[in-house]
Order: C-alpha cells, then sequence, then structure tokens
C-alpha cells in the first residue's frame, strides 16, 4: 500500500486552532494509518452494491447515500447499470466536482485544474447537464451564467462572476443565456467556448491566435500538432511570420514547421477578427481585459481591413508568404493522413469565421472518439488499454453519436463499463 | 526576346527604387591577396576638362579609379591601346573606353569579361577583379543614366525534356528490407503510432504501408546522404543509438543507398503535364544592382565561397579583408555561417574606419543575417570595432530577441555605453533571415532599422562626437576581437558606410534583397500551342538547403503575341525528375491567363506568392520543371490516396482498478461525510491552502506521502469543524455527551464508533473495512487519549472526537475509489 510511506511528522501548517496538542494528533494519525491499512481488508469479487459504489465514486467524486446505493445497487441488479450510473449523474458533485475539474485544463495554456472556474467551464458544465449536443460547444451561440444572491453580473472584462460560484451549486445555479447577449459578441461571430472569455484571456491573448486553434484541437480532438503534422500539404496559406529558413537553415522548415502550419494556418484563419484587449501596464496578465471581434464595417487602424494586427506580426520574416484578407478558412487536412481524423463529409470543409470552423472540427469522428476517450480516463482512471476498451470506447462513440451527444449518457456508459465485475 | 524593365516593375517595388537612386553596386564578389599598405598613384589629372556630363561621370566612377599604377594605368595609358586611362585627355580616354563598355548591362562589359578571363589582374581571384571593375561602371551608368543602368532582358532558354530519376515502388518490400529495421528498432519508441507517447511522423510504426508512406519525404533516392534520416543523426545528432552519430549516420545511409540501388529510374510519369526543364544556371540573372553604397566604406558579399578570407569589395582602398578563423561555414547564395567562429581584419587596414568615419562624425551599419537562434546574449557579437571586451568604437550585437548598438562617443564610456537596444518585448530579432541598419549621427544619435524599417527605439543617450575613437582597434565579425561572446548565426552581407543612410535608402537596400537571383523561364509552349510561351518564376539559392521560387507571371516573349484564354490549376515544381512533395505553395493554383489580364502589362501573374523548396544535388545541377494538373487543354487529374489507417496498438496492462480521489473530490467528499459544506469560512481557507499538496489525478502510484499530509490536514479542518459545532455534533454523534469527561463520555464507545462508520465508511460495501475491525483501532485510540490523568484540558472529550473523526476521515476509506 502506498500509504506506508506516510510518516508522523507534525505538520507545519496548522489547520485549526482548536484541533488539540501535537501529541493529541500524532496518535489519532497513528490511528489512521492504521485504518488506512485495513482498508480494503473485506475485499471480495464486486457485488452490485460496490459496483454501484464505484460507479457513484467515479461519476460524482463522493460517496453515495445510502438510499441512493440501494437504487444503483437495485438498477445493477436489474441488469441497467448505465440507469444506475444516470442516477449518479443527478448529484450535485458531478457538477461541482467532476465536471468542473474535467474542463478546467482546457480552459488555459498550462493545462492547470487549478484555475477558477469560468464562463468556458461552466458553458461544458451547463451542456452537460441539459443533454445538449456536445459538439456544440465549439459553434453555439451559447453562455452559462449562474443566478444567486451577492453574485456580480457576468461582465466581458471580469471573471468575477464566476469567481462567486466556486462553491455554488453549479447543478442548481447554472441557467443558459446566448453569448451574443452577454458578451457583446455578434451572434454570427460566437463558437461556443471559443469565443468565451476565458478561451479568449488564454488563447486569443497576445500572438497570432494560432494558440486558439492548437488548443481546441488538443483539447476537444486530442490531438497536439505533432500528432497532424504532414508536410504533404501545400504551404501556400502560412503566413509571413514563420520563417522558411530559421537559424538560416530551410531544412527545419521544410521538415518541420511546414508539417503544422500547411494545416493550421488555413485553418486559425477563421480567428481572423478575433483579439483580447488588455491595458498591458497596470494589467499586464489581462485580468480585465476582454476579447474583441472587428465586426462588418470596423477596420484595423493597422491593417487597413477587419483583419487583427497580429496576422502580419513579423510580416518580414519571410515577405513571399500568405497575406491574410480576410476570416476564410480551409482544412488542408481533409486530404492527406490527416483524413483518418473522418471530416464530416456534409460539410464544405471551408467556410468564414470560428462558428463554421468550429462546427468543422466538432462534427468530425476523432471529436467524438476524443470526448469519449477522456471520458474514459476520467472515469475508468486509465486510457483504453486493450481490445476489450477500444472496443467499448467504439461502442460509447457510436452511442454518443446515435444519443443526440449527449456527454453524460458518456459518463453513464464508461462507468458501467469499468464498475468492475 | 522581350525587356524586364516593365516585368520588374510588376513583380516587385525593386525596379521602382532602382531608378529612384543613382549609384550602386551591389554585385561584384572580389577577392584582394593583400591589403594595399601603399597608396596608389594617382594621376594628378590636369588635361582638357570633360567635354560633357557623362565624361566627367566616367572619370569620378571609372579612370579616378582604374589610372593608378597598380590597376590599368602602367600599360593603357597613353602608350598601349585601348588607351581609356590616358591622362593626356579624358575626352579621348572616354572616347577610348566606350566600346569596351556596355552601360544597360555592365557586367556583360569587355572590360569586365577580360578581367574576368584573367587578364592582369591585381588580386588572387579574377572574378573580384570583375566584379569591381562591373561596380565602377555601374556607379558610371548610375550617373549618367540616372539609374543602375541595369536592365534584363527575357531571352529563350535551352529546350530540354525533364529527366529521368528514381521514384518510390508501390510495394514496400525493399524499404522493409533496408530502411525500416533501422526505423524499427531504434526510433519505434517514439516515431510509432502505437507508442506511449505517439509522435508523428510515424515511420517506425508497426505497420509497415504506415512506415512506408511516413518515410519517403524523409529518403532521399537520387542522394542518400542528403536524406533527412541521415542528416537527422549525423547533423542534428537526434538520439542516435550509439555513442558515434556519425557512424550511425553512416548505418542510415548506407541502408538508404541499397534501397536506392535496388530501385530501377523511371522516366518523367507520361501522365504528367509537364513544362520544360532548367537549370538555375540557365536562368537570366535578375539582381545586380540597386543598392545604394555611395558612401560604403566597407562592402562584405560573401560571395567567395570558399578559402578563409572575406574580401573586402568596396573598392576604398585599403581593402579590409577578414580572416576566417574557428568554426565558421560558407553558406549558399553567399554568406558565411559562424557557430564558434570570428572574422577579423587587422588594426592597420581596420584604420581606414576610423579615419573615414571620424571624418564625417556619422556612420551606418548594414548587415543582411541570419541570427541562429533567439537565446544568445553578452550581447553576442555580430559586428564590433573594438580593442577588446570592454573597449570599442562601435558594435552591433544581439541579446535573445534585441539588437543592441554600442557607439562609443564624447558622451559614452569606453565600451559605447549605455548602448541603445530593441525593445524586448517587440521581439524585432527572429532567427530569420533579417537586414539590420544602425545608424548614427551626431544630431540624431544612434536608430536601428530591421528590415527596413525604424524600429522607433529612441536613443536617449546624448548624440556626442566620436573624437575619442581609438585607430588601433580591429573589426571582427561573429565574435568579439578577443574571441569572447561569440554570435552564431550566418551575415549574408555587411556594409560599412560612413554617412547614415536615410530612411529610404535603407528601405531601398532592404528591398533589393540579398543574393543573386534568377529569372527561371519554364516554356510551356506545347501545352498552349503559343510559341515561346513561359511560365517565369524569379528563383534564388534561399540557404544552403533551400531555392526560394517566388512570384510566378506568364509571358510570352513575343510582344505581339497575346495568349487567348489559357487554364492554369495545380502547378508544381518538380526537381531531378521528380514532383517535391514538401513546399508546393502553387499546388493549389487556379486561374486563367487571359487576354485583358495579359494586356496591361504584357504579362500576367499567378501568385503572389514564393515558396521554398529544397536543394538536392546543388545550384549548378539541380534541374527544375513544372506540372501542372491543369494548362491549357491538357489535363492530369490528382488523385490522392487514402491513407493508410493507424496500426491496432497492442494491449497493455490495465493496471490497479482502484484510483485516489483528487483534490477536489476530496473535498467534497469530507463536505459530505461531515457535513460541514465546502463554503466553511474555516475550512475553505484550509482548502485552498493544501489543495496543491493533495493528488491531481486519480493515479493510485503517483500518490506519495505528502499528499497524505494535506488530506491530513484538510479532515482535521472538517472534523474540528463538525465537533465545534454543537449542533452539528449533536446530530452527527447522538447521545455523546461531549461535555463530559472522556471516561463519562466514551463509557460507550460505540456512540463514538458507530456514527463515524455509518457515516463515512458505509454500510455493506464489501470493499469498505469491516466495522469491527475500525471501532478497534478508535477504540484504542480513545483509550489512549483518554489516559491523561488530572492534566486533562477541559475539553479533552472534543479533542479526542476531532482526533477520531480525523483519523476515520482522512484514511483510505475516504481516498480510494
Amino acid at each position: 500500500m502506498p500509504f506506508m510511506a506516510w510518516t508522523d511528522q507534525p505538520t507545519r501548517r496548522s489547520a485549526s486552532s482548536s484541533a488539540g496538542s501535537s501529541n493529541l494528533f500524532r496518535t489519532a494519525l497513528s490511528v489512521l494509518l492504521s485504518v488506512a491499512v485495513i482498508t480494503g481488508s473485506n475485499l471480495a469479487t464486486a457485488d452490485s452494491r460496490d459496483q454501484a459504489k464505484r460507479i457513484h465514486d467515479r461519476i460524482t467524486g463522493v460517496p453515495a447515500d445510502a438510499s441512493l446505493l440501494d437504487d444503483m445497487a437495485a438498477a445493477i441488479d436489474g441488469g441497467n447499470p448505465v440507469a444506475a450510473a444516470l442516477l449518479a449523474t443527478q448529484q450535485p458533485e458531478f457538477y461541482s466536482v467532476t465536471l468542473r475539474n474535467f474542463a478546467a485544463p482546457w480552459t488555459n495554456r498550462d493545462e492547470s485544474v487549478f484555475v477558477a472556474l469560468n464562463d468556458y467551464t461552466a458553458t461544458i458544465i451547463g451542456m452537460v447537464r441539459d443533454d445538449r449536443d456536445f459538439r456544440g460547444i465549439l459553434s453555439e451561440d451559447l453562455v452559462y451564467v449562474g443566478t444567486g444572491a451577492g453574485v456580480p453580473a457576468y461582465s466581458t472584462s471580469s471573471n468575477a462572476h464566476y469567481e462567486a460560484l466556486e462553491t455554488a451549486d453549479l447543478q442548481a445555479v447554472l441557467e443558459p443565456r446566448t453569448q451574443s447577449s452577454v458578451s457583446g459578441l455578434p451572434a454570427e461571430a460566437t463558437a461556443g467556448v471559443i469565443t468565451s472569455r476565458a478561451a479568449a484571456k488564454s488563447f486569443f491573448i497576445d500572438g497570432t491566435n494560432r494558440a486558439m486553434f492548437r488548443f481546441t484541437l488538443l483539447n476537444h480532438l486530442c490531438r497536439d500538432l505533432e500528432q497532424v503534422h504532414d508536410t504533404s500539404r501545400a504551404p501556400d496559406r502560412i503566413r509571413q511570420d514563420v520563417s522558411r529558413s530559421p537559424g538560416g537553415d530551410a531544412r527545419v522548415f521544410l521538415n518541420n514547421c511546414v508539417g503544422c502550419h500547411s494545416g493550421m494556418d488555413p485553418l486559425a484563419q477563421a480567428f481572423a477578427y478575433y483579439d483580447y484587449s488588455y491595458n498591458v501596464d497596470v494589467d499586464p496578465t489581462g485580468e480585465n481585459g476582454a476579447i474583441t471581434y472587428n465586426d462588418s464595417g470596423t477596420t484595423d487602424p493597422v491593417t487597413g481591413t477587419r483583419v487583427t494586427s497580429k496576422y502580419f506580426n513579423n510580416a518580414n520574416n519571410f515577405e513571399h508568404g500568405f497575406q491574410t484578407p480576410d476570416d476564410a478558412w480551409s482544412n488542408y487536412w481533409r486530404a492527406g493522413q490527416n483524413a483518418v481524423i473522418g471530416w464530416d463529409t456534409a460539410l464544405p470543409g471551408s467556410g468564414n469565421g470560428a462558428k463554421s470552423m468550429g462546427r468543422e472540427l466538432a462534427q468530425s469522428q476523432a471529436f467524438a472518439q476524443c470526448q469519449v476517450e477522456k471520458v474514459f480516463e476520467n472515469v475508468c482512471l486509465r486510457p483504453p488499454r486493450d481490445s476489450a476498451d477500444r472496443s467499448e470506447v467504439d461502442a460509447i462513440v457510436t452511442s454518443f453519436q446515435n444519443n443526440g451527444h449527449s456527454l453524460r449518457r458518456v459518463f453513464a456508459e464508461t462507468a458501467a463499463y469499468c464498475m468492475g465485475d | 526576346m522581350k525587356n524586364l524593365t516593365v516585368v520588374r516593375n510588376i513583380v516587385s517595388a525593386l525596379a521602382v527604387l532602382v531608378f529612384l537612386q543613382a549609384c550602386g553596386s551591389g554585385s561584384g564578389a572580389s577577392v584582394e591577396a593583400n591589403p594595399v599598405t601603399v597608396a596608389p598613384s594617382v594621376s594628378n589629372y590636369s588635361g582638357p576638362a570633360p567635354a560633357t556630363a557623362d565624361v566627367q561621370a566616367f572619370k569620378l566612377n571609372v579612370w579616378d579609379n582604374l589610372v593608378p599604377n597598380n590597376r590599368c594605368g602602367s600599360c593603357h595609358n597613353e602608350s598601349q591601346s585601348p588607351r581609356f586611362v590616358r591622362a593626356d585627355d579624358i575626352n579621348l580616354a572616354y572616347d577610348a573606353i566606350n566600346p569596351l563598355v556596355e552601360l544597360g548591362d555592365p557586367g556583360q562589359s569587355q572590360i569586365v569579361n577580360k578581367v574576368r578571363g584573367g587578364h592582369n589582374c591585381w588580386l588572387t581571384d579574377d572574378n573580384a577583379c570583375g566584379d569591381i571593375i562591373e561596380s565602377y561602371i555601374e556607379n558610371w551608368a548610375g550617373d549618367s543614366l540616372g539609374g543602375n543602368g541595369k536592365s534584363v532582358q527575357l531571352q529563350a532558354p535551352p529546350i530540354q525534356d525533364p529527366g529521368e530519376s528514381k521514384n518510390f515502388p508501390a510495394s514496400p518490400a525493399g524499404f522493409a528490407s533496408t530502411v525500416y529495421p533501422l526505423l524499427n528498432d531504434y526510433c519505434a519508441d517514439c516515431h510509432s503510432d502505437t507508442a506511449a507517447v505517439a509522435q508523428s511522423p510515424f515511420f517506425a510504426s508497426s505497420d509497415i504501408n504506415v512506415a512506408y508512406e511516413a518515410a519517403q519525404s524523409r529518403i532521399d533516392l537520387e542522394t542518400p546522404e542528403n536524406s533527412r534520416f541521415v542528416d537527422r543523426l549525423g547533423s542534428e545528432f537526434h538520439n542516435c543509438w550509439t555513442n558515434s552519430c556519425t557512424a550511425d549516420a553512416e548505418v542510415m545511409r548506407a541502408a538508404i543507398a541499397t534501397f536506392a540501388d535496388s530501385i530501377t529510374p523511371d522516366q518523367i510519369d507520361p501522365t504528367l503535364v509537364t513544362s520544360k526543364a532548367l537549370k538555375l544556371t540557365d536562368g537570366i540573372i535578375s539582381s545586380a544592382g540597386g543598392r545604394f553604397e555611395s558612401n560604403a566604406i566597407a562592402l562584405y558579399e560573401f560571395k567567395t565561397g570558399s578559402g578563409n578570407t572575406v574580401f573586402d569589395t568596396s573598392g576604398v582602398e585599403p581593402s579590409l579583408n577578414l580572416t576566417l578563423s574557428g568554426d565558421y561555414s560558407w553558406v549558399g547564395g553567399w554568406g558565411v555561417a559562424f557557430t564558434d567562429g570570428k572574422a577579423q581584419g587587422s588594426t592597420t587596414a581596420s584604420r581606414k574606419l576610423h579615419d573615414l568615419i571620424k571624418a564625417t562624425n556619422e556612420y551606418a551599419i548594414e548587415a543582411w543575417v541570419v541570427p541562429g537562434n533567439v537565446t544568445q546574449d553578452g550581447p553576442a557579437r555580430i559586428v564590433s570595432y573594438a580593442g577588446s571586451s570592454t573597449t570599442r568604437n562601435f558594435m552591433l550585437g544581439q541579446t535573445l530577441y534585441q539588437y543592441d548598438a554600442y557607439n562609443r562617443s564624447t558622451e559614452t564610456n569606453a565600451n559605447g555605453e549605455p548602448q541603445l537596444s530593441t525593445d524586448p518585448d517587440e521581439e524585432d530579432l527572429q532567427a530569420s533571415l533579417q537586414h539590420v541598419v544602425v545608424n548614427y549621427s551626431p544630431t540624431e544619435g544612434r536608430r536601428i532599422y530591421v528590415n527596413g524599417q525604424y524600429t522607433e527605439d529612441l536613443d536617449t543617450t546624448t548624440a556626442g562626437l566620436l573624437t575619442d575613437w581609438d585607430d588601433t582597434y580591429a573589426l571582427a565579425v561573429g565574435s568579439e576581437v578577443d574571441n569572447e561572446t561569440r554570435w552564431a548565426g550566418t551575415v549574408r552581407l555587411l556594409a560599412i558606410h560612413n554617412r547614415v543612410l536615410t530612411d529610404e535608402q535603407v528601405l531601398q537596400n532592404f528591398e533589393v534583397g540579398v543574393g543573386e537571383r534568377y529569372f527561371l523561364l519554364f516554356n510551356v509552349s506545347e501545352h498552349v500551342d503559343i510559341e515561346d510561351a513561359y511560365i517565369v518564376f524569379e528563383v534564388s539559392q534561399f540557404d544552403s538547403y533551400s531555392y526560394l521560387f517566388d512570384e510566378p507571371f506568364f509571358v510570352i516573349l513575343d510582344d505581339t503575341a497575346t495568349p487567348g484564354s489559357i487554364p492554369v490549376a495545380g502547378m508544381r515544381i518538380g526537381l531531378n525528375g521528380r514532383e517535391l512533395i514538401v513546399g508546393q505553395a502553387f499546388s493549389s493554383l487556379n486561374t486563367t491567363v487571359t487576354d485583358t489580364g495579359y494586356a496591361a502589362e504584357g504579362l500576367q501573374r499567378l501568385s503572389t506568392l514564393g515558396t521554398v523548396i529544397q536543394l538536392d544535388k546543388g545550384p549548378t545541377l539541380d534541374e527544375f520543371f513544372l506540372t501542372f494538373e491543369r494548362l491549357g487543354d491538357a489535363e492530369n487529374v490528382y488523385v490522392e490516396a487514402a491513407p493508410a489507417l493507424p496500426a491496432t496498438p497492442p494491449d497493455e496492462p490495465r493496471g490497479p482498478a482502484p484510483g485516489v480521489r483528487d483534490f477536489a473530490e476530496i473535498n467534497a467528499t469530507m463536505a459530505k461525510l461531515t457535513g460541514i459544506p465546502v463554503s466553511n469560512g474555516t475550512v475553505n481557507n484550509t482548502y485552498e491552502l493544501v489543495k496543491q499538496a493533495m493528488p491531481v489525478n486519480s493515479n493510485l502510484g503517483g500518490f506519495v506521502s505528502s499528499q497524505q499530509m494535506g488530506i491530513t490536514q484538510l479532515a482535521i479542518s472538517y472534523c474540528a469543524a463538525l465537533i465545534d459545532d454543537t449542533g452539528a455534533r449533536s446530530a452527527y454523534f447522538p447521545g455523546l455527551n461531549f461535555n463530559a469527561a472522556p471516561a463519562t463520555a466514551y463509557a460507550d464507545r460505540s456512540l463514538l464508533t458507530d456514527p463515524l462508520f455509518d457515516r463515512m465508511v458505509g454500510i455493506g460495501v464489501g470493499t469498505q473495512p469491516a466495522q469491527a475491525a475500525l471501532a478497534s483501532e478508535i477504540d484504542d485510540l480513545v483509550t489512549t487519549l483518554s489516559n491523561c490523568g488530572a492534566s486533562c484540558e477541559s475539553d479533552r472529550t472534543e479533542r479526542i472526537a476531532k482526533g477520531a473523526c480525523a483519523a476515520v476521515l482522512g484514511s483510505a476509506t475516504m481516498l480510494v475509489q
């Protein structure tokens, strides 16, 4: 048992002034160790109650009430473990704990779970709760906001609204709104979590907006750029800021850079009108910044078009490169090795703006596969490791696609698979 | 033949700028054996005055330079024909030289070619002498014609079909028996789709078809040593499997060579719609001037390509040639790459910088550089005119993303400090080809320009005089003179001017570019049914490993011909008999050449883009051609093969089914088990304090003792909150009298242990501890803690309850899920 490594060294932090003397707690902690050791002493083949406990633990992160455990065990005994798991998804901790931490790493570059609740996370939680088509996370005009006494209103320039909801029952307090009604973005410029304030603060801030594409790819197609690297695509949409001879060696470009940029740049062109505006002098991390969008009729003073100036950063690195005229995107990865991503043939593979590009990503087979694999690892505490796991993932992907892309059901079906024998 | 002046106006702004400024040389790689340390004898001309302005221009730019005895003056004076440097009458000298020069194309002047051919060059390199005389004539032409005199005329190149080449066979069998075993043995831990951390490209996939497909772009069948696989090992030392990357690279090269040898060369695929083929040497030089260099007192173009001397081709005596030392290499397309090396001139020759710059009290350092990285600092010395690491006249350096300009004046210290640096947040310096200029004048101080633009970094140091400059210092490139703080990168041109460059001149020199460029005219007549119809690229060697193909246009050499309507789609560049896989920026092209589009300029631009393609055998051997999906009526439909599906990864052990709760789950679980909400102030404060000390993920194997400490602290906090709340504790522990002494309160231990078990462990769950075992442990704890005799605190009972609560709450019964 790993707990055997624990020692009863006195803690340096005092958690409570009334906690008592260190000797008393050393003794208590010794007992704690003993309790730890005896845990599992009754391990045996899991019965339906044990299975129900595991399902509940994995879905909500907390132990079940005795009565709920009875209901879940009964469902399992009745041959319907998914129904048992769906009962668990009705518990508030599924939203406030499991889903919150499930989504939190997607909202920042460090992929840290230790970030405040924000509109990105809240929207994921709300969409799962309401069984909305999860593909809409990358395209819908939607954001979830909270209610409650003392909670400040949603703000485009502050996260205070969500920070006030940190300890609230998110299952109860979240309500859907159109993003355009609270953020001021035109409805056609909204693209689900892509245009959330949290995503903008993390991925539209500074830089060239490629980060938004990369992290969306990473978080929702489960592929980093290394995995979609394909040097055989046409490099005609690679912007001028990408050196074609880094450090004086074009082989670096021809063998590495081009593999990602040839596909990424024409897709990230969808974000050409977005930026994250903040005062770098008084607010260097952009805590009070806001997403901006050059709507029709708005002209960037540097570019003279709707395209933000960041698309022309370091334009002299390769003046013969692509100059972004608008937000028209194209998916060069529909051909070549990345055709295995499984793009939706009903879509045209090109368009204008983040909404249609988000739809392009979300309607791929890889998106569905990615969501299921993420849930699988979250619930089963391991990635799919063998043929049985992979077959189950495939089956759940199919179920996901046939059941309105409900991620809540994916949690339930996965928990049923991993409930133990 | 078609005059390209019009073309150049279209293709770039270069032509416009060329005619804005008189003078400029810009071509001419010169090689001089030894610095001239004795002033040449210059004729003190006393003959008739120049009859015209053109004669005057000839005298100033050519005659004055060639008349010394160590040039042409010792022979071609009044005594030997042609008497173009005769001193008796400048007008007669002018008459004599006119048949020998081509002002419209100075490089084609007979006098230049004569010297290039070996006629009495005063240097060790005949071409260098030719370059210098060409620059004199360019200057003359610039003064006389109002430009550099350069016009480009498109001429029909030799017509030849693309040659044969080796291509990858459809079957991976040959690959599987030669190269693949190495990849599978040494690369599969990462470059396989079934690796634990799969890293594309998957050329070591367990599926041979996947591996073969991914490997093709990294294998050069024509020249195996140029394969990416070989280079990655031999030059970049990427995960070599023995102690010798060189040996590993050779093993890989040999395997690729074996594979290549097994392949019979193919003729060009007959289904391809191709243009005729060209080599770079078949091209027409498109750039040979336009730079502003009137005040260049030292000029380095790095054209020699070998040896250890970089020649000063400014023509300003004495030549400040630089000697290369340390680790450096000449790069293709003109330049020297420094890794740990230096180019330094003698202090004697360097003195001309001191003398000529002090005379004007202003200067400009102009360079085309490719910083090797954005991590070097010191500053790393790009150009330094110094006596040591701490004493100098000027310096251009690099600190990460910024350029640093040091200048010694009456307002600075001897090191030229305080320096002027570009804003680090602007990241003006990039590890890419850049044009950088540092101006210094006593009125504006230092101004730094990058890629033709003023960086707007203000020099806050008062501009002073250069009277303190030291004439014993030496000019060094790529390093400090004392071999410290070396710079990694490539210098492709360096000029020192003894006047500042104006904003316009900086922009002009930037837009002229660096290196030699050619127009390659790819004949497409057979497909468009028009004689002398071409698709033209401006091509240059981009660096040692690549070519730049830029801004293609369609042109017919016959000015009277019109194109009609010619669809052009899916244009690709072929190299040495095969279409390249990487860099096909024009494969998406889809346009039509029309009479209307063609008429305005006598050509039609097909794209404003440029692309970089690999260099294969070298600029004199590589043969290029174009292919088309559609050109005129000819069509070749490309159908891309469906990609191979990823291989199914092998089964792996699943690992233990249980895991631990993460920090948030622990918090929520403790809240639920104690009934104390997570929003409780005291508890929440503890949680915020310890949450990052608790498990972040559920991996059982990743659990460490320090995380248990965090859990314990939080458990204590929750239990304290529970026991301190009289209402909550009464509900939680019915019948337990917390106000009684321990002996009384815990006389019935079940009042304590039963609620703890029922609410924290759970009833009827087989995977949790047995109630009796847990009760026994708690019983022991209570007994021990109750044994305090007369020293018991008044709240001892509460404390014992907290301890027992925390022992259960912080244990594995809570933690494991």
